[in-house]
Protein backbone atom coordinates (compact mmCIF):
# COMPACT_ATOMS: atom_id res chain seq x y z
CA UNK A 1 0.00 0.00 0.00
CA UNK A 2 1.38 3.44 -1.26
CA UNK A 3 1.80 5.82 1.72
CA UNK A 4 1.60 9.76 1.94
CA UNK A 5 3.58 12.34 4.72
CA UNK A 6 1.11 13.56 7.32
CA UNK A 7 1.50 16.39 9.81
CA UNK A 8 -0.76 16.92 12.51
CA UNK A 9 -0.01 20.28 13.95
CA UNK A 10 -2.18 21.49 17.37
CA UNK A 11 -1.65 24.75 19.16
CA UNK A 12 0.52 23.35 21.68
CA UNK A 13 2.64 21.08 19.80
CA UNK A 14 3.49 18.80 16.78
CA UNK A 15 1.38 15.83 17.64
CA UNK A 16 2.16 13.36 14.42
CA UNK A 17 4.72 13.33 11.48
CA UNK A 18 5.67 10.93 9.88
CA UNK A 19 3.71 8.44 6.96
CA UNK A 20 0.81 6.77 6.89
CA UNK A 21 -1.21 4.60 4.51
CA UNK A 22 -4.56 6.60 5.23
CA UNK A 23 -5.93 8.92 7.62
CA UNK A 24 -9.83 9.60 8.56
CA UNK A 25 -11.24 13.09 9.33
CA UNK A 26 -14.17 14.21 11.17
CA UNK A 27 -15.33 16.94 8.39
CA UNK A 28 -18.55 18.67 9.08
CA UNK A 29 -20.47 16.40 6.25
CA UNK A 30 -19.37 13.58 7.48
CA UNK A 31 -16.01 11.45 8.08
CA UNK A 32 -13.24 11.68 5.27
CA UNK A 33 -11.38 9.83 4.42
CA UNK A 34 -8.04 10.33 2.85
CA UNK A 35 -4.72 7.85 0.99
CA UNK A 36 -2.17 8.49 -1.25
CA UNK A 37 -2.57 10.08 -4.29
CA UNK A 38 -5.37 12.57 -3.07
CA UNK A 39 -6.70 15.47 -4.98
CA UNK A 40 -5.12 18.99 -3.83
CA UNK A 41 -7.74 19.59 -1.21
CA UNK A 42 -8.50 21.74 1.73
CA UNK A 43 -10.98 20.07 4.04
CA UNK A 44 -12.49 22.35 7.51
CA UNK A 45 -12.23 19.61 9.98
CA UNK A 46 -14.53 19.56 13.30
CA UNK A 47 -14.57 18.44 16.88
CA UNK A 48 -14.58 14.17 16.62
CA UNK A 49 -12.27 11.54 16.41
CA UNK A 50 -9.20 11.42 13.65
CA UNK A 51 -7.46 7.89 13.04
CA UNK A 52 -4.35 7.03 10.70
CA UNK A 53 -3.47 3.78 9.90
CA UNK A 54 0.98 4.62 10.11
CA UNK A 55 3.16 1.95 7.65
CA UNK A 56 2.94 -0.38 9.96
CA UNK A 57 -0.50 -1.17 9.68
CA UNK A 58 -1.48 -0.17 13.27
CA UNK A 59 -4.34 2.34 13.84
CA UNK A 60 -3.55 5.44 15.52
CA UNK A 61 -6.52 7.52 17.39
CA UNK A 62 -7.05 10.91 18.30
CA UNK A 63 -9.74 13.40 19.28
CA UNK A 64 -9.21 16.49 17.58
CA UNK A 65 -10.66 20.43 17.73
CA UNK A 66 -11.77 22.49 15.27
CA UNK A 67 -9.09 23.38 12.16
CA UNK A 68 -8.44 22.41 8.79
CA UNK A 69 -6.72 19.96 6.48
CA UNK A 70 -4.88 20.51 3.65
CA UNK A 71 -3.48 17.55 0.92
CA UNK A 72 -1.68 19.13 -1.31
CA UNK A 73 1.48 16.81 -3.71
CA UNK A 74 0.55 14.07 -1.71
CA UNK A 75 1.24 15.72 1.83
CA UNK A 76 -1.40 16.44 4.65
CA UNK A 77 -0.95 18.96 6.69
CA UNK A 78 -3.69 18.78 9.57
CA UNK A 79 -3.91 22.00 11.42
CA UNK A 80 -6.49 22.01 14.36
CA UNK A 81 -6.51 23.98 18.12
CA UNK A 82 -6.27 20.48 20.12
CA UNK A 83 -4.88 17.15 19.33
CA UNK A 84 -5.12 14.42 22.40
CA UNK A 85 -4.65 10.50 22.19
CA UNK A 86 -7.08 8.42 23.98
CA UNK A 87 -4.60 7.75 27.39
CA UNK A 88 -3.96 11.46 27.40
CA UNK A 89 -7.93 12.44 27.91
CA UNK A 90 -8.46 13.84 31.87
CA UNK A 91 -11.88 11.43 31.85
CA UNK A 92 -12.81 13.22 34.71
CA UNK A 93 -12.18 16.70 33.53
CA UNK A 94 -14.17 15.92 30.19
CA UNK A 95 -16.90 14.37 32.29
CA UNK A 96 -17.21 18.04 34.50
CA UNK A 97 -16.97 19.61 31.64
CA UNK A 98 -19.93 17.71 30.07
CA UNK A 99 -21.77 18.15 33.02
CA UNK A 100 -21.16 21.75 33.65
CA UNK A 101 -22.24 22.15 30.16
CA UNK A 102 -25.21 19.86 30.05
CA UNK A 103 -26.54 22.04 33.48
CA UNK A 104 -25.53 25.28 31.54
CA UNK A 105 -27.93 24.37 28.44
CA UNK A 106 -30.84 24.08 31.10
CA UNK A 107 -30.59 27.93 31.77
CA UNK A 108 -31.56 30.76 29.75
CA UNK A 109 -28.72 32.06 27.52
CA UNK A 110 -28.06 34.29 24.83
CA UNK A 111 -26.81 33.27 21.12
CA UNK A 112 -23.58 33.73 21.60
CA UNK A 113 -23.59 31.90 25.11
CA UNK A 114 -25.44 29.18 23.58
CA UNK A 115 -22.65 28.34 20.95
CA UNK A 116 -19.93 28.42 23.17
CA UNK A 117 -21.62 26.02 25.34
CA UNK A 118 -22.33 23.59 22.13
CA UNK A 119 -18.90 23.83 21.18
CA UNK A 120 -17.97 22.94 24.72
CA UNK A 121 -20.50 20.22 25.11
CA UNK A 122 -18.86 18.63 21.62
CA UNK A 123 -15.68 18.81 22.74
CA UNK A 124 -16.58 16.94 26.04
CA UNK A 125 -18.42 14.37 24.59
CA UNK A 126 -16.22 13.26 21.53
CA UNK A 127 -13.65 13.41 24.82
CA UNK A 128 -15.76 11.01 26.65
CA UNK A 129 -16.40 8.45 23.39
CA UNK A 130 -12.83 8.21 22.89
CA UNK A 131 -11.63 7.51 26.03
CA UNK A 132 -13.97 4.71 26.14
CA UNK A 133 -13.59 3.12 22.60
CA UNK A 134 -9.73 3.15 23.07
CA UNK A 135 -8.34 4.65 25.89
CA UNK A 136 -9.48 2.15 29.03
CA UNK A 137 -6.94 -0.55 27.18
CA UNK A 138 -4.25 0.75 29.80
CA UNK A 139 -5.79 1.32 32.40
CA UNK B 1 30.56 61.27 59.25
CA UNK B 2 26.82 59.12 59.66
CA UNK B 3 26.92 57.19 63.18
CA UNK B 4 27.87 53.55 63.07
CA UNK B 5 24.17 52.30 63.68
CA UNK B 6 22.81 54.40 60.90
CA UNK B 7 24.64 52.57 58.95
CA UNK B 8 24.13 48.87 60.04
CA UNK B 9 20.56 49.97 59.18
CA UNK B 10 20.73 50.77 56.30
CA UNK B 11 22.92 47.77 55.43
CA UNK B 12 20.09 45.89 56.74
CA UNK B 13 17.30 46.94 54.89
CA UNK B 14 18.95 47.52 51.78
CA UNK B 15 20.16 43.43 52.11
CA UNK B 16 15.90 42.30 52.79
CA UNK B 17 15.12 44.32 50.23
CA UNK B 18 18.25 42.57 48.03
CA UNK B 19 16.88 39.37 48.80
CA UNK B 20 13.29 40.28 47.60
CA UNK B 21 14.28 41.16 44.26
CA UNK B 22 16.57 37.96 44.09
CA UNK B 23 13.89 35.84 44.24
CA UNK B 24 11.52 37.93 42.15
CA UNK B 25 14.36 37.75 39.41
CA UNK B 26 14.60 34.08 40.00
CA UNK B 27 10.74 33.48 39.70
CA UNK B 28 10.39 35.30 36.60
CA UNK B 29 13.44 33.60 35.23
CA UNK B 30 12.11 30.01 35.77
CA UNK B 31 8.07 31.56 34.12
CA UNK B 32 10.08 32.92 31.42
CA UNK B 33 11.86 29.76 30.88
CA UNK B 34 8.42 27.80 30.85
CA UNK B 35 6.59 30.23 28.97
CA UNK B 36 9.54 30.25 26.05
CA UNK B 37 8.93 26.50 25.33
CA UNK B 38 5.23 27.21 24.97
CA UNK B 39 6.01 30.20 22.54
CA UNK B 40 8.20 27.28 20.79
CA UNK B 41 5.57 24.73 20.70
CA UNK B 42 3.18 27.42 19.69
CA UNK B 43 5.24 28.58 16.06
CA UNK B 44 4.52 25.73 13.91
CA UNK B 45 0.81 25.54 14.38
CA UNK B 46 1.09 29.34 14.40
CA UNK B 47 3.03 29.39 10.85
CA UNK B 48 1.17 26.98 9.28
CA UNK B 49 -2.15 28.31 9.31
CA UNK B 50 -0.63 31.54 8.13
CA UNK B 51 0.38 29.58 5.14
CA UNK B 52 -2.50 27.65 4.82
CA UNK B 53 -5.01 30.79 4.66
CA UNK B 54 -2.23 32.14 2.10
CA UNK B 55 -2.95 29.51 0.05
CA UNK B 56 -6.38 29.38 0.18
CA UNK B 57 -6.36 33.42 -1.13
CA UNK B 58 -3.75 32.59 -4.00
CA UNK B 59 -6.08 29.92 -5.41
CA UNK B 60 -9.53 31.52 -4.92
CA UNK B 61 -8.52 34.97 -5.05
CA UNK B 62 -11.85 37.00 -5.17
CA UNK B 63 -13.29 35.45 -2.69
CA UNK B 64 -15.82 37.53 -0.63
CA UNK B 65 -16.21 36.82 2.97
CA UNK B 66 -17.37 38.93 5.77
CA UNK B 67 -14.03 38.38 7.72
CA UNK B 68 -11.76 39.51 4.70
CA UNK B 69 -11.44 43.65 4.04
CA UNK B 70 -14.16 44.47 1.91
CA UNK B 71 -13.39 46.77 -1.09
CA UNK B 72 -14.98 49.91 -0.45
CA UNK B 73 -14.17 50.49 3.15
CA UNK B 74 -16.37 53.37 4.86
CA UNK B 75 -15.32 56.62 5.83
CA UNK B 76 -12.37 56.26 8.61
CA UNK B 77 -13.87 58.56 11.35
CA UNK B 78 -16.91 56.68 11.66
CA UNK B 79 -15.21 53.45 12.22
CA UNK B 80 -15.65 51.38 15.66
CA UNK B 81 -12.14 50.34 16.52
CA UNK B 82 -12.11 47.55 19.29
CA UNK B 83 -8.68 46.93 20.59
CA UNK B 84 -7.38 44.73 22.90
CA UNK B 85 -4.42 45.80 25.60
CA UNK B 86 -2.49 43.06 26.86
CA UNK B 87 -0.44 44.91 30.21
CA UNK B 88 0.51 42.69 32.55
CA UNK B 89 -1.20 42.16 36.11
CA UNK B 90 1.64 43.32 38.36
CA UNK B 91 4.06 46.37 37.79
CA UNK B 92 8.22 46.12 38.62
CA UNK B 93 8.77 45.29 34.98
CA UNK B 94 10.98 48.06 33.98
CA UNK B 95 9.31 49.72 31.04
CA UNK B 96 7.04 47.00 30.17
CA UNK B 97 3.66 48.46 30.89
CA UNK B 98 4.97 51.96 30.08
CA UNK B 99 5.83 51.23 26.55
CA UNK B 100 2.01 49.00 26.28
CA UNK B 101 0.30 51.84 27.16
CA UNK B 102 1.74 54.60 25.52
CA UNK B 103 1.34 53.14 22.37
CA UNK B 104 -2.46 52.71 23.56
CA UNK B 105 -2.66 56.23 23.84
CA UNK B 106 -1.33 56.75 20.91
CA UNK B 107 -3.84 54.13 19.03
CA UNK B 108 -6.86 56.32 21.04
CA UNK B 109 -5.54 59.59 18.92
CA UNK B 110 -6.58 57.74 15.64
CA UNK B 111 -9.97 58.59 13.84
CA UNK B 112 -12.11 56.48 14.51
CA UNK B 113 -14.59 55.74 18.53
CA UNK B 114 -12.60 53.78 19.82
CA UNK B 115 -13.28 50.91 22.92
CA UNK B 116 -10.18 49.22 24.90
CA UNK B 117 -11.02 45.56 26.28
CA UNK B 118 -7.63 45.47 28.52
CA UNK B 119 -6.04 42.73 29.57
CA UNK B 120 -4.10 42.91 33.06
CA UNK B 121 -5.09 44.21 36.41
CA UNK B 122 -2.19 46.78 35.86
CA UNK B 123 -3.69 48.03 32.69
CA UNK B 124 -6.98 48.21 33.89
CA UNK B 125 -6.17 50.27 36.78
CA UNK B 126 -4.66 52.76 34.83
CA UNK B 127 -7.46 53.08 32.16
CA UNK B 128 -9.85 53.52 34.98
CA UNK B 129 -8.25 56.03 36.74
CA UNK B 130 -7.20 58.34 33.74
CA UNK B 131 -9.48 57.20 30.54
CA UNK B 132 -8.40 58.95 27.35
CA UNK B 133 -10.82 61.31 24.96
CA UNK B 134 -13.41 59.56 23.19
CA UNK B 135 -12.33 56.29 24.56
CA UNK B 136 -14.46 53.76 25.67
CA UNK B 137 -12.99 51.18 28.29
CA UNK B 138 -15.17 47.50 28.87
CA UNK B 139 -14.49 47.07 32.63
CA UNK B 140 -16.75 43.86 32.26
CA UNK B 141 -13.30 42.08 30.23
CA UNK B 142 -11.49 40.62 32.86
CA UNK B 143 -9.09 38.08 31.95
CA UNK B 144 -5.84 37.39 33.47
CA UNK B 145 -2.46 37.20 31.92
CA UNK B 146 -1.18 35.06 33.78
CA UNK B 147 -0.45 31.66 32.34
CA UNK B 148 -1.97 32.38 28.57
CA UNK B 149 -4.09 28.67 27.88
CA UNK B 150 -5.96 27.91 24.61
CA UNK B 151 -9.01 28.06 26.71
CA UNK B 152 -8.74 31.72 27.55
CA UNK B 153 -7.48 32.48 24.19
CA UNK B 154 -11.00 31.33 22.52
CA UNK B 155 -13.44 32.95 25.21
CA UNK B 156 -11.32 36.12 24.29
CA UNK B 157 -11.60 35.61 20.53
CA UNK B 158 -15.10 34.34 20.97
CA UNK B 159 -16.02 37.35 22.33
CA UNK B 160 -14.70 39.49 19.83
CA UNK B 161 -15.66 37.36 16.82
CA UNK B 162 -19.06 37.95 18.18
CA UNK B 163 -19.33 41.84 18.69
CA UNK B 164 -17.50 41.75 14.59
CA UNK B 165 -20.24 39.78 13.54
CA UNK B 166 -22.58 41.32 15.05
CA UNK B 167 -21.50 45.09 13.98
CA UNK B 168 -20.59 46.25 17.05
CA UNK B 169 -16.75 46.67 15.96
CA UNK B 170 -15.26 47.23 12.49
CA UNK B 171 -11.67 46.91 13.19
CA UNK B 172 -10.11 44.67 15.91
CA UNK B 173 -6.70 44.99 16.91
CA UNK B 174 -4.65 43.56 19.37
CA UNK B 175 -1.29 45.60 20.91
CA UNK B 176 1.03 42.93 22.34
CA UNK B 177 4.43 42.87 23.25
CA UNK B 178 6.89 41.04 20.33
CA UNK B 179 10.42 39.36 22.61
CA UNK B 180 13.00 40.80 19.53
CA UNK B 181 15.62 39.11 20.75
CA UNK B 182 16.63 38.70 24.47
CA UNK B 183 17.00 42.11 25.36
CA UNK B 184 14.82 43.74 23.79
CA UNK B 185 11.20 44.16 23.33
CA UNK B 186 8.70 45.88 21.48
CA UNK B 187 5.39 46.82 21.41
CA UNK B 188 2.81 46.64 18.60
CA UNK B 189 -0.38 47.06 17.11
CA UNK B 190 -2.08 44.42 15.21
CA UNK B 191 -5.22 44.22 12.94
CA UNK B 192 -6.84 41.18 13.71
CA UNK B 193 -10.25 41.67 12.07
CA UNK B 194 -10.83 42.03 9.08
CA UNK B 195 -8.21 39.87 8.25
CA UNK B 196 -6.28 41.71 5.09
CA UNK B 197 -5.32 39.69 2.35
CA UNK B 198 -2.36 41.69 1.64
CA UNK B 199 -0.54 40.61 4.90
CA UNK B 200 -0.71 37.28 3.98
CA UNK B 201 1.80 37.70 1.81
CA UNK B 202 2.80 39.75 -1.61
CA UNK B 203 0.31 38.50 -4.46
CA UNK B 204 2.36 37.06 -6.86
CA UNK B 205 1.83 37.67 -10.02
CA UNK B 206 1.33 34.43 -12.14
CA UNK B 207 2.23 34.26 -15.67
CA UNK B 208 0.22 33.55 -18.06
CA UNK B 209 0.24 29.71 -19.31
CA UNK B 210 1.91 28.47 -16.18
CA UNK B 211 -0.14 25.38 -15.32
CA UNK B 212 -1.82 26.55 -12.06
CA UNK B 213 -2.47 23.13 -9.33
CA UNK B 214 -6.31 23.68 -8.46
CA UNK B 215 -7.48 23.12 -5.11
CA UNK B 216 -10.89 21.71 -3.89
CA UNK B 217 -12.00 23.10 -1.12
CA UNK B 218 -14.64 20.96 0.81
CA UNK B 219 -17.91 21.69 1.10
CA UNK B 220 -17.07 24.78 0.31
CA UNK B 221 -15.05 27.85 0.05
CA UNK B 222 -16.92 29.50 2.34
CA UNK B 223 -17.62 26.58 5.00
CA UNK B 224 -13.84 25.93 4.98
CA UNK B 225 -12.95 29.74 6.06
CA UNK B 226 -16.01 29.86 8.43
CA UNK B 227 -14.34 27.12 10.27
CA UNK B 228 -10.65 28.33 10.10
CA UNK B 229 -10.86 32.23 10.78
CA UNK B 230 -12.29 31.93 14.48
CA UNK B 231 -9.44 29.34 14.81
CA UNK B 232 -7.13 31.32 13.58
CA UNK B 233 -7.80 34.51 15.22
CA UNK B 234 -7.76 32.05 18.62
CA UNK B 235 -4.36 31.22 17.62
CA UNK B 236 -3.19 34.80 17.12
CA UNK B 237 -4.59 35.88 20.02
CA UNK B 238 -2.74 32.73 21.73
CA UNK B 239 0.33 33.72 20.24
CA UNK B 240 0.59 37.25 21.18
CA UNK B 241 -0.59 36.36 25.17
CA UNK B 242 2.02 34.18 24.96
CA UNK B 243 4.81 36.75 23.53
CA UNK B 244 3.69 39.31 25.61
CA UNK B 245 4.01 37.01 28.40
CA UNK B 246 7.60 36.35 27.72
CA UNK B 247 8.38 39.44 27.19
CA UNK B 248 6.82 40.08 30.75
CA UNK B 249 8.64 37.75 32.66
CA UNK B 250 11.79 38.87 30.79
CA UNK B 251 11.38 42.47 30.94
CA UNK B 252 10.65 41.39 35.21
CA UNK B 253 13.99 39.56 35.18
CA UNK B 254 15.64 42.04 33.87
CA UNK B 255 14.47 44.90 35.68
CA UNK B 256 15.16 42.87 38.99
CA UNK B 257 18.36 41.65 38.12
CA UNK B 258 19.78 45.15 37.57
CA UNK B 259 18.23 46.40 41.10
CA UNK B 260 19.95 43.70 42.50
CA UNK B 261 22.96 44.59 41.13
CA UNK B 262 22.50 48.39 42.08
CA UNK B 263 21.52 46.63 45.67
CA UNK B 264 24.78 44.89 45.59
CA UNK B 265 26.83 48.11 44.57
CA UNK B 266 25.13 50.13 47.53
CA UNK B 267 25.83 47.39 49.97
CA UNK B 268 29.94 47.64 48.81
CA UNK B 269 29.61 51.45 49.51
CA UNK B 270 28.34 51.25 52.69
CA UNK B 271 30.48 48.44 54.05
CA UNK B 272 33.43 50.84 53.01
CA UNK B 273 31.47 53.65 54.96
CA UNK B 274 31.13 51.46 57.75
CA UNK B 275 34.68 50.19 58.58
CA UNK B 276 36.03 53.87 58.08
CA UNK B 277 33.76 55.21 60.68
CA UNK B 278 34.51 51.78 62.93
CA UNK B 279 37.75 52.79 62.36
CA UNK B 280 37.37 56.61 63.32
CA UNK B 281 35.75 55.33 66.07
CA UNK B 282 38.84 53.28 67.32
CA UNK B 283 41.11 55.84 65.95
CA UNK B 284 39.38 58.21 68.46
CA UNK B 285 39.56 56.09 71.44
CA UNK B 286 43.17 55.14 70.93
CA UNK B 287 43.35 58.76 71.04
CA UNK B 288 40.96 59.78 74.19
CA UNK B 289 43.09 56.95 76.29
CA UNK B 290 46.58 57.99 74.95
CA UNK B 291 45.59 61.53 75.91
CA UNK B 292 44.53 60.27 78.62
CA UNK B 293 47.12 58.56 80.60
CA UNK B 294 49.42 61.36 79.11
CA UNK B 295 47.58 64.04 80.87
CA UNK B 296 48.13 61.39 84.38
CA UNK B 297 51.89 60.99 83.61
CA UNK B 298 52.66 64.29 83.03
CA UNK B 299 50.82 64.88 86.76
CA UNK B 300 52.50 62.26 88.91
Amino acid sequence: MSSFGLRVLSSDRVFFEGRVNMLVLPAPDGEAGILAHHADMVIAVQNGEMRFQTEDGEWHYAVVGTGLAEVINNRALVLVDTAERPEEIDEKRAQEALERAQEELRQKQSIEEYYVTQATLARALSRLKEKNRHGNINN
Amino acid sequence: MANIREIQGRMKSIQDTMKITNAMYMISSSKMKRAKKVLSDTEPYFYGMQSAISRILRHVPDIEHPYFESEHPGPSHEKRIGTIVVTADKGLAGAYNHNILKLAEEQAKLPGSHTFYVLGELGRQNFRKKKPENVEVDLTFRYTVQRPTMHRARLISERLLHLFQEGNLDEVHIIYTVMVNAMTAEPQVLQLLPLKKASFGPAIAIPYGVHQEEIMLNPSADAVLSAIIPNYVTGVIYGCLVESYASEQNARMTAMESSTRSAKEMLRDLSVEFNRARQAAITQEITEVISGAKAQKSKS
